[in-house]
């Protein structure tokens, strides 16, 4: 190597580096605070603890709380991505392999849905939901997170189901395959990494949501991730060591998440961006 | 709706046997055939309708009354409520920070993704473990990044005031951040650029890595240098990229909510505040439902003027492909 | 791409049995019911915001004690933080679906929570507990002749001080009239000390100073007045805005207080607490908290004053705003709910509860419980009052108190000036 490319080798990494520091630094703190206690830590907010208090997590980790709050959120993740999966591929399969009179407008009514955020519906879904009794239901999160979910789902897995050639279809038939028996025994499953890519962001998607549960989901029973670790900032205001140990906490499941799903993430956008 | 579980399940016991029918349907099988495509949409739509069409167009209804949020709407008040709205001070602050954090963030986030983009796309040892770095932030909840900075950003005692007290430039930032009304909005955008910047990095590096290399290389050969390169052939082949992560952006800041909630409320004194949070203060803390309503159908009425302008303007053909990619995630 | 390998089929069947049974069990656990469990235990739900000591431990301890009389009944409390509990009490309120007991402030928003159809009217299935209290404490709690909540807590707003800090600024007392007070603020920055505390971010503690400035300048009179027309352009409105702005001109509020809240970490009662700032105005609550934030005691350095006089002003001395705090019981609530009440204020408990320092007494003669040399103040203020405003945010329906305690926010910040926020508060009212 030159000396040149050495040196220009050397600056980017640098200046990775730099940009770096910026993300892992909140992190670093967080995990280290964690383990001082809240005296501690306004006392010296850098560095290492003298006192390696590791009560902070245990504690969290020995309380019903935390992981009926992570039961909570996996159970509406799971569903959610399962609702989701399973009515938009259906959708999908229909748009993408049939023409039929109004699949324009179907599919657009749809994509429109995209445009939408769902902060904008949350008012008046809160009140279709109480006069429907699912307040305080995990379904009342449920089954509005998949209905949002649909738009961006059903144009993935639409993309995808139209590279898979018309002969195949034929063959199947030829085979005395139903329609449905097409889709199910050899559309879905030739579509696994399309699949996997839509739950993946659709796990993500409804684990990180914050405003729906919290209005629908009064209840601590039910609370989620997102809603438990504001309401024990609330409860423990002023014990924020124990505030930052929770939040790591709450991380965990997350960022193990992102580690084993990373692939998916990120093979889904690749092969979605080559296409454009 | 257990529907889509229950009907995935009965075709393998039920429709097994064999339908008569060739490519072509005739005249007759037609309407059949047209019922046996749209069956699939059935659980779509369904779901589509009840929890994302009726709870609009439900908005639409009770903006038009003054209604508490108890009972059935009956104070009809026509457009009372959006001519309210219309002079509402916060409302229109509102307009005006969001359109401060779309502008803030294209100018912060955007290079700044596009930079980190370019970098990682070289041969660099340890790209892998950087992309991943530079994403995580994007997969951890607006809660947790809200707390997390929040105390960080403690007045006097946080992290950042400790690091920089001492500084000459940014000393004078010590105790404001959130604090101060001049200063909470760069600073929530701060915070947004760290959670969100790792998103759309991931989005150019895939539209980075469809480039194709031969076209580089042949302006290369054509002796043109990397800042060259970059202007003439990566920029405008990144154009639909880019394109939809400045659509996201805009989206995204429209229904701002959790990263303010958690982070100010949006104060002090309304400066982090966003139509979200407008609404939410006026439909759960004042119970003045019609008016939070109102908020709603305008929010609506803002996505959806500039979703199709810009689709029209903007999107046009690389809608499609693009937006298969791109908006998966979000 | 790394999908498990699960042969097609089972994988697909695991699918749609998950499906299946994550649809499913929500359902079947909704069908559980609340109330009365199967076991025949009744179920109480107690919201409170006991998140500071002695309450923190006294309110579970009262709720074990009743459980261990009474085997049937299971008391599921939650302790919210003040905000927190609000917040949560708006989604609860806007869901229909209360609590069996919960805190409230009585006011316009218990008003509306009743008209709401959401509250039980207490009035003769408490008559015997209520009989017990006194009289100023169920005050906010009575509309239309009738009570809907059994008051616990009953107190009033004044300023809480650092005598040390007093001292070392040169201030020989506490002052009596505004120009004193700012005065001493003026004394107490020069001599390199915060002299007011403030929870900006909660808003409620700023509206404090608007409305105590309101009532020295108009006399408890001009609030009456403003309540029934719903105008808050007089000059008492917006004299009291000028006199708010010219103290916020003076820069007395601690680093950060913008974003600070009351409770929380660097906020009001923790800066208070932690001998940082030199006063704070605040309710009979505030030495509690103070200690709890802050982890230390101001001890015999702290003392109490009430709101000063402004020169010329209708207003007296004794004139007293603040409120208490009571539980109400929710209209689907058991009658167990009212008979726990009732034992929460027995004798005993209310004796522990006063001279713990968690509540002042509203039970009456249990003044004698208190030992506390503030509290007794607060007590003794209380007891000769010659006028009483309650919370201008509870006083009023929350659209109207919300807009009071934004405004003035913004007219500490100094973006809104006095006839602003006079005449913002009165469109909203009029809208009522």
């Amino acid at each position: 190597m030159s000396r040149q490319a050495i040196a220009r080798s050397l600056s980017r990494h640098t200046l990775v580096w730099v940009l770096g520091s910026f993300i892992v630094v909140p992190l670093l703190y967080a995990v280290l605070s964690g383990l001082k206690s809240t005296g501690a830590l306004t006392a010296n907010p850098i560095g290492l603890p003298d006192e390696w208090k590791f009560s902070n997590y245990t504690g969290i980790l020995s309380s019903g709380a935390f992981w009926q709050q992570i039961g909570n959120s996996v159970m509406i993740a799971v569903g959610t991505t399962l609702i989701t999966v399973a009515v938009s591929s259906m959708a999908a399969f229909a748009f993408a392999r049939y023409a039929f009179r109004g699949r324009e407008i179907f599919f657009t009514a749809f994509a429109a849905g995209l445009m939408f955020p769902p902060a904008v519906a949350v008012l008046p879904l809160f009140v279709l939901l109480r006069s429907l009794g699912l307040l305080d239901n995990p379904l009342g999160v449920i089954l509005p997170q998949a209905a949002f979910a649909l738009p961006i789902t059903i144009i993935i897995l639409r993309s995808f189901f139209r590279t898979i050639p018309a002969e195949l279809e034929e063959a199947a038939i030829m085979d005395g395959c139903t329609r449905f028996g097409f889709f199910w025994r050899i559309l879905l499953p030739m579509a696994r990494p399309a699949l996997g890519t839509v739950s993946v962001l659709a796990i993500v998607t409804s684990w990180n949501n914050f405003f729906l549960p919290l209005l629908v989901l009064a209840d601590e029973k039910w609370h989620t991730i997102p809603v438990g670790i504001q309401q024990y900032q609330g409860q423990y205001s002023t014990d924020y060591a124990l505030v930052l140990a929770y939040i790591v906490l709450a991380m965990i499941p997350a960022l193990l998440f992102y580690a084993v799903a990373e692939r998916q993430l990120i093979g889904g956008l690749t092969a979605g961006a080559t296409k454009g | 709706m257990t529907l889509s579980a229950t009907t995935d399940d009965r075709p393998r016991h039920a429709a097994r046997a064999p339908r008569k029918r060739g490519p072509e349907a005739s005249a007759g099988t037609r309407l059949r055939g047209w019922l046996a495509s749209t069956w699939f949409l059935v659980p779509a739509l369904l779901l589509f309708s009840c929890f994302v069409l009726i709870p609009i167009l439900l908005a639409f209804f009770t903006s038009f009354y003054k209604w508490g949020g108890f009972g059935f709407p009956d104070d009809f008040i026509g457009l009372d409520n959006f001519r309210n709205l219309a002079g509402d001070e916060v409302f229109r602050g509102d307009l005006w920070r969001g359109f401060l954090l779309v502008v803030l963030s294209l100018v912060v986030q955007l290079p700044l993704a596009l930079g980190t983009a370019v970098l990682l796309n070289q041969r660099m040892r340890g790209r892998a473990v950087y992309r991943a770095i530079f994403f995580a932030p994007y997969i951890l909840s607006e809660v947790i990044a809200g707390v997390l900075f929040g105390i960080i950003l403690l007045p006097g005692s946080g992290l950042a005031d400790t690091l920089i007290e001492d500084l000459p430039l940014l000393g004078g930032l010590a105790g404001k951040w959130f604090s101060d009304p001049d200063t909470a909005l760069p600073t929530l955008i701060a915070v947004m650029t760290w959670k969100y910047f790792g998103f759309h990095m991931m989005i150019y590096l895939a539209g980075l890595q469809g480039i194709p290399k031969e076209i580089l290389e042949a302006a290369s050969i054509d002796g043109a240098g990397a800042w060259r390169r970059f202007r003439s052939v990566t920029l405008p082949l990144l154009a639909p990229t880019l394109r939809i992560s400045v659509f996201l952006s805009v989206i995204g800041s429209i229904q701002l909510f959790d990263l303010v909630w958690v982070t100010t409320t949006g104060g002090p004194t309304h400066s982090t505040e966003t139509m979200a949070v407008t609404m939410y203060e006026f439909g759960f803390k004042r119970y003045q439902m019609g008016y939070a309503s109102a908020i709603s159908v305008a929010m609506f009425l803002i996505s959806m003027v500039f979703s199709l302008l810009y689709q029209r303007f903007a999107l046009r053909r690389d809608l499609q492909g693009a937006v298969t990619s791109a908006g998966g995630r979000r | 791409m790394g999908i498990p390998h699960l042969p097609r089929r089972s994988f697909l069947t695991a699918v749609s049995a998950g499906a299946v049974l994550v649809t499913a069990a929500p359902m079947l656990a909704a069908c559980g019911g609340d109330g009365s469990g199967s076991d025949g235990k009744v179920t109480i739900e107690w919201m409170n915001i006991a998140t500071a000591e002695p309450s923190q431990s006294l309110f579970p301890k009262i709720a074990k004690a009743y459980e261990a009389q009474h085997p049937n009944v299971r008391i599921k409390a939650t302790s919210l933080e003040n905000d927190a509990f609000k917040s949560k009490m708006t989604a609860l309120v806007a869901s229909g679906d209360l609590p069996d007991i919960y805190v409230t402030w009585g006011g316009g928003v218990l008003k509306q929570q009743i008209d709401a159809g959401l509250v039980k009217d207490l009035t003769s299935d408490g008559s015997e507990l209520l009989g017990t209290v006194t009289d100023v404490a169920k005050k906010s709690y009575q509309f239309d002749g009738k009570t809907y909540a059994v008051p616990y807590d009953m107190g009033m707003v004044g300023f809480w001080y650092n005598k040390k800090h007093f001292e070392k600024a040169g201030i020989s007392g506490p002052p009596k009239t505004w120009a004193e007070f700012i005065d001493a603020v003026r004394k107490l920055k020069d001599a390199g000390i915060a002299p007011l505390a403030l929870g900006g971010k909660d808003k409620w503690p700023g509206h404090f100073y608007w409305a105590y400035l309101s009532m020295r300048i108009g006399g408890t009179a001009a609030m009456e007045q403003a309540a029934k027309s719903s105008d808050f352009s007089g000059p008492a409105f917006v004299q009291a805005g000028e006199k708010l702005k010219e103290l916020a001109d003076l820069q007395p509020f601690q680093k950060g207080y913008q974003n600070a809240g009351f409770d929380t970490p660097g906020g009001q009662a923790a800066s208070m607490g932690s001998g940082k700032t030199g006063m704070s105005l605040m309710g009979q609550w505030a030495p509690a908290v103070q200690e709890d934030t802050s982890g230390k005691s101001l001890g015999d350095d702290l003392g109490w004053f009430p709101f000063p006089t402004v020169d010329g002003g209708q207003g007296r001395l004794t004139d007293v705003f603040g409120g208490g705090n009571g539980f109400a019981v929710s209209k689907d609530a058991p009658p167990e709910a009212v008979d726990f009440l009732a034992f929460f204020l027995n004798e005993q408990n209310e004796q522990e509860l006063v001279s713990s320092g968690a509540v002042m007494p509203v039970v009456k003669g249990a003044e004698g419980a208190l030992t506390d040399k503030n509290r007794k103040m607060v007590a003794e203020a209380l007891g000769a009052s010659t006028g009483f405003q309650l919370y201008l945010d509870q006083q009023f329906p929350p659209a109207v108190g919300q807009e009071v305690n934004d405004s003035v926010a913004s007219l500490i910040a100094g973006k809104k000036s006095p006839q602003q926020v006079a005449q913002s508060v009165t469109e909203v009212a009029k809208d009522q």
